[in-house]
């Protein structure tokens, strides 16, 4: 039996996935992207500080991370010397960026795959916010309207936790999640100017002066965010894990993972970085070597040649191409596939017992769940990684506002020479994400981006493997093949943003 | 005799063409108490978009994203929102487009490939088609940033897929509806929510260029806390530096917004009190010329060499 996912909601953009489903298994998974826009070809013949602006609307979930992968291009091609001030800023805002992403893909992009928004009906306590909307699911379904209490209903079909106390508190966080994050966001705007979509971000540092006031504020405002994941988005990630062991062992890849790393700790572009970088296949972490990095387009919307390497890039859309399915390219390293996001981050980082902090958290959360690490590619695996990632980077932050140094300089001058190149590699919050830039006569001549869902949302390669999600989805048992509540949660799991991963 | 509906219709109309302040008492009286059945439900579809524009609608302060999504409209669908996905969500969207679910507005965030439909698909149709279908059915569009207003950045110069924004795109149909255009890249909260805020409770807000007075009305650099300093020749001369960024490229006197006095982001801040240049992303030709870029620090290190 043939099933389309699509149109898939709660993640960014225009995905479909193709499936076909034999006596309850997913025996084939196509994921499709589904919207072109062209990046490369419009940045080609534009002024290369256009960059950083332009790259960050390929995103408006993750914005900043293009920003910073390509001021890190940039720096890398310009050979800026960006002062400690300018570094830390970036990281500031970065950071900041990865924790309302995180809160908004646990709360609002997944959390409706296990939790019953039906139990606010049986809501009895005192508190306004839920009161309120009891109410209004009680007046939507009053009124006899087609769709009621949109869009948290209608739903998929299946199992939903059944604690109903459990159900109230998690869609108490749901709601306070959405001012939360905004908290983070309003963070990354004091040093980025605003959000989405940061005017303050250049290469070579940000515009924004190091004032106490500004750190201040900062600091109030991440303490808040800290605070809540930490009290209530682990928490939550528990009793869903609680409610659902079955998902440490669904969804898991199929391939390796790859992981730029995050946060450089100097202003230097190839400092040590709060969680290291690396590439792992059966367990063994080796440096990465971009020129492993190749992508083909055998079954993307694409007449360009396929398998090239990164320099070489090519993006000739061809929308009618035979047997093509999807407009993202399949991007593989050293022609193996891999995953990228928080899992990948995590165990790449754990592995190689680079920072004590995810170690420990990584045994804690083992210990707890009765998981080993390698479990942490999984449903769950995925989701607690965010959480992991949130603990580390929001004491992270807090640490580097006090290395901000109050009124000292914050950019580095910018000159561009007539012709260079560079590459610049950080973690969206969603995964590795790779800028390329080269000059030639003070003009972008070729840019290049290599997005996390890119690698995740990707099709089969020139070879036939199959991408990071579609492996993930393959052998998945499903209760109803029309709806795969099963499918559409390991999706999200894997956070996919189409506009990111073709661009 | 008008029933209820038709009456708010006609009165939306006539407020739309006079402004609330030109309507009748009675007629003002009934606009203002509209009851929550008739809260305008949004089919919310995304074309050739980044989502900012709809993260940005959830950074909104006061009221919050999620009153305003139940008081204020009815968010009927979303599709970074809606818990329903696959085939049950498709026919939600057909039932509304296709006018069997009642009247709905719709809300379009994100450029239409004229030049290339299959850019761009949800589910089983095109993007182009759902919007020719819905102008049949919805009672107006509000178009929602850069991109759903003339294209964005997937319209610039040199683009594969000749992406449009909606207005154009029904122009080229002769399709008559009415489309309020939001711009901004990303749009403003509070220039959407107001809006729709103004549509339930008092009608079509006033319009310049299809947009609401309200926000767009006045230049940037008008505005600016910064204008002094133009006045007085204190020119910011590098980036980080406080001073009219004008000569660093700030297109403040070319675009129409009012982020000087509405500031972003819960009001802590907006791009140049961190010393950042306009770049113009509210102007309807943001970002469209290959040959002129967003910033000019090379023109002032020139000079002062």
């Amino acid at each position: 039996m043939k099933i389309d996912l699509g149109p898939v909601t709660r993640i960014e953009g225009h995905l479909n996935v193709h499936t076909t489903v034999e006596n309850g298994i997913v025996t084939d998974a196509q994921c499709v992207s589904e919207m072109f826009r062209g990046f490369e070809v419009i940045l080609q013949g534009r002024d290369p500080l256009d960059a950083q602006q332009i790259t960050q609307r390929i995103c408006g979930v993750c914005p900043y991370a293009h920003a910073i992968a390509s001021s890190y291009a940039q720096e890398n091609a310009y050979k800026l010397q960006v002062p400690p001030n300018g570094r830390i800023m970036h990281n500031l805002i970065q950071g900041a960026n990865h924790l309302y992403d995180y809160l908004l893909q646990f709360y609002q992009l997944s959390a409706l795959d296990f939790v019953d928004v039906t139990a606010i009906l049986q809501y009895t306590g005192k508190d306004q916010d839920l009161i309120k909307v009891k109410q209004w699911v009680t007046a939507e379904l009053d009124r006899n309207k087609e769709f009621p209490a949109a869009p948290f209903l209608p739903r998929l079909s299946g199992q939903y936790i059944k604690d109903k106390d459990i159900n109230i508190g998690a869609l108490k966080h749901y709601i306070e999640a959405m001012e939360i994050q905004k908290k983070a966001n309003q963070a990354a705007a004091i040093f980025g100017g605003k959000f989405p979509h940061s005017t303050g971000i250049f290469p070579g540092g940000c515009t924004q002066n190091a004032r106490i006031d500004h750190i201040a504020a900062y600091q109030s405002l991440i303490r808040e965010v800290k605070h809540f994941i930490h009290d209530k988005y682990i928490p939550d990630i528990v009793a869903v894990a609680t409610a659902f062991p079955e998902y440490w062992k669904i969804g898991a890849s199929k391939g390796g993972f790859l992981s730029y790393g995050l946060l450089p700790l100097s202003s230097a572009l190839n400092s040590k970085r709060l969680l290291a970088p690396g590439v792992m296949f059966d367990g063994q972490v080796s440096p990465v070597d971009l020129n492993q990095i190749t992508q083909d387009t055998k079954f993307s919307k694409y007449s360009s040649s396929s398998n090239l390497h990164l320099k070489d890039s090519a993006t000739i859309p061809a929308p009618h191409k035979n047997g093509a399915y999807s407009w993202t390219k399949a991007p593989r390293y050293g022609g193996r596939m891999v995953e990228v996001g928080p899992a990948a981050r995590i165990m790449i980082d754990y592995h190689q017992g680079n920072n004590p902090v995810v170690t420990q958290l990584v045994n804690h959360f083992a210990g707890l769940a009765k998981i080993t690490p390698a479990n942490l590619n999984s449903v769950l695996g995925r989701h607690l990684s965010r959480a992991i990632n949130a603990a580390v980077i929001a004491d992270f932050l807090l640490e580097e506002t006090e290395r901000l140094d109050h009124g000292g300089p914050t950019m580095a001058d910018i000159v561009i020479p007539n012709s260079c190149e560079g590459f610049g590699m950080t973690e969206a919050s969603r995964g590795g994400l790779l800028h390329y830039i080269r000059v030639e006569n003070h003009k972008i001549a070729k840019y290049e981006c290599v997005v996390p869902t890119t690698w995740n949302g990707s099709p089969r390669d020139d070879n036939g493997q199959p991408g990071a999600m579609e492996s993930a989805l393959i052998g998945t048992k499903v209760q109803t093949p029309e709806e795969q509540i099963e499918s559409v949660r390991i999706v999200h799991s894997f956070d996919p943003c189409i506009a990111c991963a073709v661009h | 005799m008008l029933n209820r509906r038709d009456f708010l219709k006609l009165a939306a109309t006539l407020s739309a063409t006079f402004g609330i302040t030109g309507l009748p008492a009675p007629v003002a009286a009934a606009l203002k108490k509209i009851d929550p059945a008739a809260v305008p439900k949004l089919i919310y579809l995304q074309g050739l978009s980044c989502t900012g524009c709809s993260v940005s609608l959830l950074q909104a302060d006061s009221p919050s994203p999620l009153t305003l999504i139940t008081d204020y409209s009815q968010l009927a669908f979303h599709a970074d929102l809606s818990a329903i996905s696959g085939r049950k969500a498709q026919q939600l969207i057909d039932k509304y487009i296709s006018g069997q679910a009642g009247e709905y507005f719709l809300a379009v965030e994100g450029a239409i490939p004229e030049k290339m439909p299959e850019a761009c698909r949800i589910g089983d149709k095109t993007f182009a088609q759902y919007l020719e279908a819905a102008a049949k059915t919805m009672s107006g569009a509000v178009a929602i940033g850069a991109c759903a207003c003339d294209g964005g950045i997937p319209a610039a110069e040199g683009n594969l897929t000749g992406a449009i924004g909606l207005k154009e795109f029904y122009h080229k149909r002769n399709i008559e509806k009415l489309v309020v255009n939001i711009r901004g890249c990303s749009v403003h909260p509070d220039w959407v929510w107001h809006t729709i805020i103004h549509l339930v409770k008092v009608g079509v807000p006033e319009l310049v260029n299809d947009s609401p007075k309200m926000f767009f009305e006045r230049k940037v650099h008008e505005l600016c806390p910064r204008y002094h300093d133009f006045q007085q020749e204190i020119f910011a001369k590098r980036l980080s530096d406080k001073g009219c960024l004008f000569k660093l490229g700030c297109l403040g006197p070319d675009t129409n917004a009012d982020c000087p006095t509405r500031w972003w982001n819960g009001g802590r801040t907006w791009c140049i009190d961190s010393n950042a240049p306009c770049i113009g992303c509210a102007s309807p030709n943001f970002a469209r010329k290959k040959n002129i870029p967003l910033y000019r620090l090379n023109e002032v290190r020139e000079k002062t060499v």
